[in-house]
């Protein structure tokens, strides 16, 4: 219980400031399409030079925790994930929001988040040192099952059509597939110059979602009726606190799988969401609800996405290993205030660590209230006029993609996979799983690569990848995500057969 | 969004997913057709995973069994296409060569006018609308140039 020892600093006003600065400044960060929590912890880092090192770590680790939560923003009232781990919470969220519901949404996105992301530092405090060692027995080949299951989780679940939801995903993954090949330095797929880098994670994201919502905007021309995008009605906040804890399968499962999730090195939260988004569907009576605006979907993927923000530090506080582009972006901060992160970080530097912890435990606390302040405002936000949006969010997006690398190339292609987007969505293809394709693509190819490495030396592909439980338990959960899809899919039709007939 | 909710035919469901039959095999023919495959490895997984499953999603659009999204209307067309126009001209040519901000701002100010339901010929709308693009890209300028201090690029202005 020595962290109860350092909760002292973290209240004191200096640190209470700061820590505001950091929720509000990452909420509206992450609530902005493009700047993902990586890119706000590496924005912030400048600004905590001059601060001692408990304070300037609690700065980033209150912009991590609330930039998490404030991709739902965008998520939910434009279907635009602010970030990667936000694409869950569009399935349902959006929907809610199309109902009137945008600000119910909003509230329990942020409740469950911050059950999800105190739960999580819970594990973080009691959990470090026996879990470090069961992360690190994750090698390749489960690395890269865990990429292809959540290709396949998204690509059966966000779509109409299995066979177009995989094949979306298989598109994402050839995508990031595309610029210089990392082991030999091979172009491969370049036709333009503006693709030798490859497709940015962030400019996709951008353009998968934004543009195609742009034009949809546009479709209805100048129908005076069609000014507004939808309404958003009062909902009292002890009422959505109440069905949030009414929703215990779905924080449960979420929380969970996003604490399991977070723990292995370069899963990452966008995972956590969709798995969780998952099995929570599956295990629901309302499993055919979900994806029309239920709200136990919107539940599961925010305390799963929360949740996973405090293991993830896990490995890099007790091992110096960063398990995701925002712990390494982290590693920079503790090493710019002469942390080294280890075995014995909490001996030598025990006042900083535990500091640190324990503020991105209130943190919570402030991302919720925060957060529950910004919902309230959501009715503002899509009364605004589609012309307005439209326009607004056309011009984000290019500023958005653009500050990534500051490369144009990167607005190219954020364009032109919006565009093209548009017109696949309008045949039934979906976003979600080409973005985690694109994201995913790098994690299952470097992997695969080095399994195979691996495999040559040892008994060959087919024992290295395809034996050992966790593979085949990897393995197991790829097929029935698909399989059950398939059969809900003939279910469906089955159904609305039978409904045409009658 | 639309008011055009409807499920594509079979016609306008078979040419996307013999478009995407066409990617597939492309990304096939590239990813086997090299003098070294070390670094195609991964990318002949996915297209031969890819070409399996366009082709299945092409036999489905063919027997009419691929029910699934809404088609495209010549109305919606007629209605996005001055939009996608003005998302060209303003990414692709103007924002280098007139400056981010400048064309930002006159992209902003065509779309809006382009989709406002208001009458174009009436002062006090035309100046609401400068004044809501002035409002919008100074907050922009705040945010990128000013606290994030993104170098963008300039062109003939800012």
């Amino acid at each position: 219980m020595e962290f109860l020892n350092h909760f002292g600093p973290v209240f004191s006003l200096s640190s209470m400031a700061i820590l505001c600065a950091g929720t509000v400044g990452g909420l509206l960060l992450g609530a902005t399409p493009g700047l993902s929590p990586t890119m706000a912890v590496a924005l912030l880092i400048p600004f905590t030079f001059h601060m001692d090192p408990a304070q300037g770590l609690m700065l980033l680790g209150a912009a991590y925790t609330s930039t998490v939560a404030g991709g739902a923003v965008s998520a939910i009232l434009l279907k635009i994930p602010g970030a990667p781990a936000n694409i869950a919470t569009a399935l349902d969220g959006y929907a809610m929001a199309r109902k009137g519901d945008g600000a119910k949404a909003l509230q329990m996105c942020f409740v469950s988040s911050a059950i999800g992301g105190v739960i999580g530092i819970m594990v973080l405090i009691f959990l470090t040192p026996v879990l470090a060692s069961w992360a690190l027995g994750f090698g390749p080949s489960h690395l890269f099952w865990i990429a292809i299951l959540g290709v396949t989780i998204i690509g059966s679940l966000d779509s109409r059509s299995v066979v177009k939801g995989l094949l979306s995903g298989c598109i994402g993954l050839w995508i990031a597939t595309i610029g210089y090949d990392t082991i030999q330095g091979v172009e491969r797929f370049v036709f333009t110059d503006h693709l030798e880098g490859g497709v940015n994670v962030i400019a996709a994201l951008i353009g998968l979602f934004a543009i195609p919502q742009v034009i949809d905007m546009l479709e209805n021309g100048r129908n005076p009726q069609r000014m507004s995008m939808m309404d958003v009605r009062r909902h009292p906040v002890l009422e959505s606190i109440r069905e949030v804890f009414s929703k215990v399968r779905a924080l449960v499962v979420g929380s969970v799988v996003g604490v399991l999730i977070g723990l292995i090195p370069g899963a990452g939260g966008q995972i956590a969401g969709i798995v969780a988004y998952d099995q929570t569907r599956k295990f629901s009576p309302n499993r055919d609800r979900f994806g029309t605006g239920e709200s136990e979907g919107v539940v599961a993927a925010e305390a799963a996405n929360n949740a996973m923000v405090g293991p993830s530090l896990v490995p890099l506080l007790t091992l110096s290993v960063p398990g995701s582009p925002t712990a390494a972006v982290l590693l920079g901060g503790l090493l710019i205030h002469g942390i080294f992160p280890g075995p014995d970080l909490f001996t030598t530097h025990a006042a900083v660590a535990w500091t640190f912890i324990n503020s991105m435990l209130v943190g919570q606390i402030l991302m919720l209230a925060f957060g529950l302040y910004i919902a309230r405002l959501a009715a503002h936000v899509v009364r605004i006029p589609a012309p307005i949006l439209a326009a607004g969010i056309l011009v984000l997006a290019v500023f958005g993609a653009y500050s990534v690398q500051h490369s144009m190339g990167d607005v190219f292609v954020m364009c032109g996979l919006g565009i093209g987007m548009y017109f696949l969505a309008a045949f039934g293809f979906s976003p979600a799983p080409i973005v985690l394709g694109v994201i995913l693509g790098p994690i299952a190819e470097s992997n695969y690569v080095q399994g195979r490495i691996i495999a040559g030396a040892g008994d060959g592909l087919f024992v290295y990848f395809c034996t050992g439980t966790l593979n085949i338990v990897l393995i197991t959960l790829c097929l029935a995500s698909v399989g059950y899809s398939a059969i809900s899919e003939l279910r469906l039709r089955r159904r609305e057969a039978g409904q045409a007939a009658a | 969004m639309s008011d055009f909710q409807g499920i594509a035919n079979r016609w306008q469901q078979s040419v996307p997913a013999g478009m995407v039959v066409m990617l597939a095999l492309w990304v096939t023919f590239v990813s086997f057709d090299v003098k070294d495959p070390q670094p195609y490895l991964f990318p002949r997984l996915i297209s031969v995973a890819m070409l399996g499953l366009s082709l299945m999603a092409f036999a489905r659009a063919l027997g009419g069994r691929n029910r699934t999204g809404r088609g495209l209307h010549s109305r919606t067309l007629r209605n996005i296409w001055p939009g996608l126009a003005v998302m060209a001209v303003y990414v692709f040519l103007a924002a280098e060569w007139l400056g981010f901000y400048t064309a930002g701002a006159a992209a902003f100010m065509a779309i809006y006018t382009l989709y406002d339901p208001n009458p174009h010929n009436t002062p006090g709308i035309w100046i609401k609308r400068l004044l809501i693009t002035i409002g919008f890209m100074s907050v922009m300028y705040c945010i990128f140039a000013l606290i994030l201090r993104v170098q963008t690029p300039r062109g003939l202005l800012v």
